[in-house]
């Protein structure tokens, strides 16, 4: 890459960056920078997954006896209702495109900002605000309609704070369609000179794929809880039996958004994962193009398979079948994706950093996930495992296993050019380990549990499936270790960690072609582009 | 893809003739006795009226594919949702 | 560096023409947004009718025809004005461009009085469902569904008609201060792109409530 810009080892130390321009309230609060926008989601995110956390940490306490009174059976509705409402709209949605994707876009692409920074500010701002209604609702007592808000006990028979979880994911659905809407337009118009299309790392491919999907779906999901909200309110909708209403067709409107949606959750952590893995594997990584088609196959078919989750709901099995077939064919993609870095593996130069622990187990958990998914979308084996826990342990794979590892995967190896420092490097491996074994113990017993007729959404169960719970909540503690060390070394790192240097890891890539951290304006002088994506030689090896 | 070419004043106005015929044929229709034929018809004429009005008046006929894509994407969105829920609907 | 404070070019802009073409694809995808927005409503419409098609055939004969025929007449030449308003702008016309889009502006004020004697009339005619609903024929259940589904597709779209009116006017007021020449109308262009967006989605919304049933 022409990078008539720095050096690997200039400017370690102390130095002007978009960190040290502005310190006081003002300068964050109303910045129109995309890397300082960046850390305000990390921070929020942060918060919010503590109190998603905090409700999973109290539903598997009270699982571990089989008739815990630990918490009402009222209370423990709302806690997994708040836990996926939290988890699903103010952590996993923005995660990744929200704090990586906002700091790395104009860093990838070569610009200096997003294209609408003003947009970008407002989406924040949006978020929080969304964010506030539902913690108001969860401080006025809760939600217990489960984070699918089914009608009709969403809109005719619960008596908890729906409509206010309903006007804040609305809200943040505002933000979630105004940053794709942004990166859309930066990744088409902003590309530096010579970024072509194929030119692109896979994480960018990742982010547009991502970015079209909230762009599209949201507005559907939007549309939805205000169906939803009025129907409440008001005691008459197009979703009430009582009228001659359909409650399918609110489950096919939330679905449509909903299911897309969790490729808004997984798909990012494919581009981070193909980041991480080319790097410590010092190879391209295999079948690049397959994989940008991949990436945009997986965002068009997702928008056609969201009746697998309807398949024992009243839908017409005609329609079953034809979901089930589009779902199978939705796999393939994400199969080629896990082939392809698995064959990036193949005679490469590797090192287990701890952001290449978490790629790894990334790649691992979200097979076992996919391939269970394709065991829920078999009709017949779904009768019998809908609303189980093996549902709960499907999905948990891959939002857990899969996005959340990559999620710090991608915290890890870029934490350097965002903060300037290195995080320390036995910790994370540890920590990365100690995540692995935790999920898995927490959520392998689950697919056993689901497999045996555990239902979902049970605070009660036979005293025969106790010992699986038992381990899954054990597993749990382990998980919630190793998301919390991770948080204090990281913070530890930012006064005490050693200075980095522009590109500790030697990966390509044009945002390790500036300062660690970036100037505010991202580069003294704007790249010129000249090499091909993942331009590694096998010589070259991670210097940290 | 910005300077889209110059439309001419004179298009807008027979695009807005066009539309008040499309108009009186379609509320027309309505009154003759057309039996099933009356939806499509009415969606055809919506159809012809949303293409003359983004093909002219927002410009899509010069425009990069690309906003052509743009602009038809949710169309098509819609067509899913409606097709597929439909399809459940009518096979229950 | 970049001296495009000189310019009137927003700094993360290279230059004019890739500020103008992120601002058009800019619009374009939230245009799609609200494409998909509404989209919701058809669909939650079609399937309703489809299971319901004698009530809803019923039901739509009782809507007001003439009134949204000529509401619908009011929208499209507002879409031609301002149209014309966006030429204008293009070649600096900057007197005619106050005239289009205060013409349009009226015409949107229009549209909405005379949805509002529409909903006047159908609250006399006691067909707004749980305030005051009454229907004296088989299915009355399906046809105040219909008329739920009426109230709600169309108030979101006179909010969007609101909204448009709104924009027009912060348009026109600043093109009154000399905002706008042929190099920068951006924000002209946007707005009328928006507006024809929402001419468009009445010219789906009016045969669909209003044309079920009339023969």
């Amino acid at each position: 890459m022409n990078s008539a810009v720095i050096t690997p080892n200039e400017n370690i130390g102390p130095h002007e960056s978009y960190l040290s321009a502005g310190w006081n309230w003002r300068s964050w609060l109303l910045t129109l920078d995309h890397k300082r926008i960046g850390i305000l989601y990390v921070i929020s995110i942060t918060l919010l997954f503590g109190i998603g956390g905090a409700a999973a940490a109290m539903i598997r306490l009270d699982l571990l006896t089989p008739h815990s009174q630990l918490v009402s059976v009222e209370t423990y509705n709302k806690l997994f209702t708040m836990h996926g409402v939290i988890m699903v709209w103010f952590f996993l949605i923005p995660s990744i495109p929200a704090t990586l994707g906002n700091f790395l876009i104009p860093l990838m692409v070569g610009a200096r900002d997003l294209a609408f920074p003003r947009l970008n500010l407002l989406s924040w701002y949006l978020f929080i605000f969304g964010g506030l209604f539902t913690i108001y609702a969860l401080v006025s007592g809760g939600v217990d309609m489960g984070w699918t808000m089914y009608a009709p006990y969403s809109t005719s028979f619960s008596t908890s704070h729906v409509f206010a979880v309903a006007t804040g994911v609305f809200i943040a659905g505002f933000s979630s369609i105004l940053t794709g809407l942004n990166f859309i337009v930066t990744i088409h118009e902003m590309r530096a000179p010579g970024m072509t299309w194929f030119r692109l790392p896979l994480f960018i491919w990742a982010m547009y794929a991502t970015s079209l999907i909230l762009v599209l779906a949201t507005p559907v999901l939007a549309m939805t809880l205000m169906l939803m909200g009025i129907e409440r309110t008001f005691g008459i909708g197009v979703f009430d039996p009582a009228m001659g209403g359909d409650p399918l067709l609110f489950q096919h409107l939330f679905w449509f958004y909903s299911h897309p949606a969790v490729y808004i959750m997984v798909v990012p952590a494919m581009g981070v994962a193909s980041e991480i893995i080319s790097c410590f594997c010092r190879n391209p990584v295999f079948g690049y193009r397959f994989m940008a088609y991949a990436i945009l196959a997986i965002a068009a078919f997702g928008f056609v398979v969201w009746g697998h989750h309807m398949f024992v709901s009243g839908q017409s099995a005609y329609a079953g079948t034809v979901f089930s077939l589009l779902t199978f064919l939705v796999s393939v993609p994400s199969a080629i994706k896990v082939f392809n870095w698995t064959a990036t593996l193949y005679k490469a130069h590797i090192s287990f950093q701890a952001p290449m622990l978490y790629a790894l187990g990334f790649v691992g958990l979200f097979t076992i996930g996919g391939l269970t998914g394709l065991f829920l979308a078999s009709l017949g084996l779904d009768v019998q495992l809908h609303d189980t826990y093996f549902v709960v342990a499907h999905f948990h794979y891959i939002m857990v296993g899969a996005a959340v590892m990559a999620f710090f995967g991608g915290i890890h190896f870029w934490w350097p050019k965002i903060t300037g420092r290195m995080y320390p490097e036995g910790w994370a491996r540890f920590c990365a380990i100690l995540t692995f074994i935790g999920f898995n113990l927490t959520f392998f017993p689950q697919f056993i549990l689901g497999y045996l007729g555990m239902p979902r959404r049970y605070p009660d169960y036979p005293p025969e499936f106790q010992v699986w719970n038992v381990l899954s909540s054990a597993g749990s503690s382990l998980l919630a270790f190793g998301y919390v060390l991770p948080l204090a070394y990281l913070l530890w790192s930012l006064k005490y960690g050693a200075r980095a240097p522009a590109n500790p890891w030697g990966a390509k890539g044009l945002e390790w072609q500036t300062d660690s951290p970036p100037p505010s304006e991202n580069f003294h002088t704007t790249p010129i582009v000249t090499e091909e994506a993942y331009a590694y030689s096998q010589a070259e090896s991670p210097h940290a | 893809m910005t300077k889209h070419a110059e439309t001419r004043p004179m298009v807008y106005i027979l695009v807005w003739l066009a539309l008040m015929v499309l108009l009186a044929l379609t509320v027309g229709s309505a009154f003759m006795p057309l039996g099933r034929a009356h939806t499509p018809v009415n969606l055809a004429i919506s159809v012809t009226q949303a293409a003359l009005v983004m093909l002219f008046s927002m410009h899509l006929s010069a425009a990069h594919p690309l906003l052509r894509v743009i602009a038809l994407i949710g169309f098509f969105g819609i067509a899913i949702m409606i097709t597929l829920s439909l399809f459940d609907v009518l096979t229950r | 560096m970049h001296n495009n404070a000189v310019a009137g070019i927003a700094p993360q802009f290279d230059d004019a023409v890739q500020q103008r073409t992120a601002a058009n694809l800019g619009i374009w995808l939230f245009l799609a947004t609200e494409i998909l927005f509404f989209g919701v409503l058809f669909a939650a419409y079609a399937i309703t009718r489809v299971r319901f098609p004698d009530a809803f055939a019923a039901a739509s004969r009782l809507t007001n025809l003439p009134l949204a025929g000529v509401n619908t007449a009011v929208l499209i030449t507002s879409s031609l004005s301002m149209a014309l308003g966006v030429h204008a702008a293009r070649h600096g016309a900057r007197r005619a461009l106050i005239g289009w889009l205060s013409l349009t502006v009226a015409l949107g004020i229009a549209f909405l009085a005379i949805k509002a004697v529409e909903y006047r009339i159908d609250y006399l005619e006691h067909l707004v469902p749980k305030l005051d609903f009454r229907y004296e024929g088989s299915q009355a259940d399906q046809v105040e569904l219909f008329f739920y589904m009426y109230f709600f597709i169309t108030g979101v779209h006179a909010l969007h008609v609101l909204i448009g009116v709104g924009c027009i006017a912060t348009i026109a007021v600043m093109a009154s201060h000399d905002k706008f020449s042929p190099a920068y109308y951006t924000p002209v262009d946007v707005t009328g792109l928006y507006w024809h967006l929402v001419d468009v989605i009445w010219l789906f919304v009016f045969p669909i409530l209003y044309l079920v049933s009339r023969s």
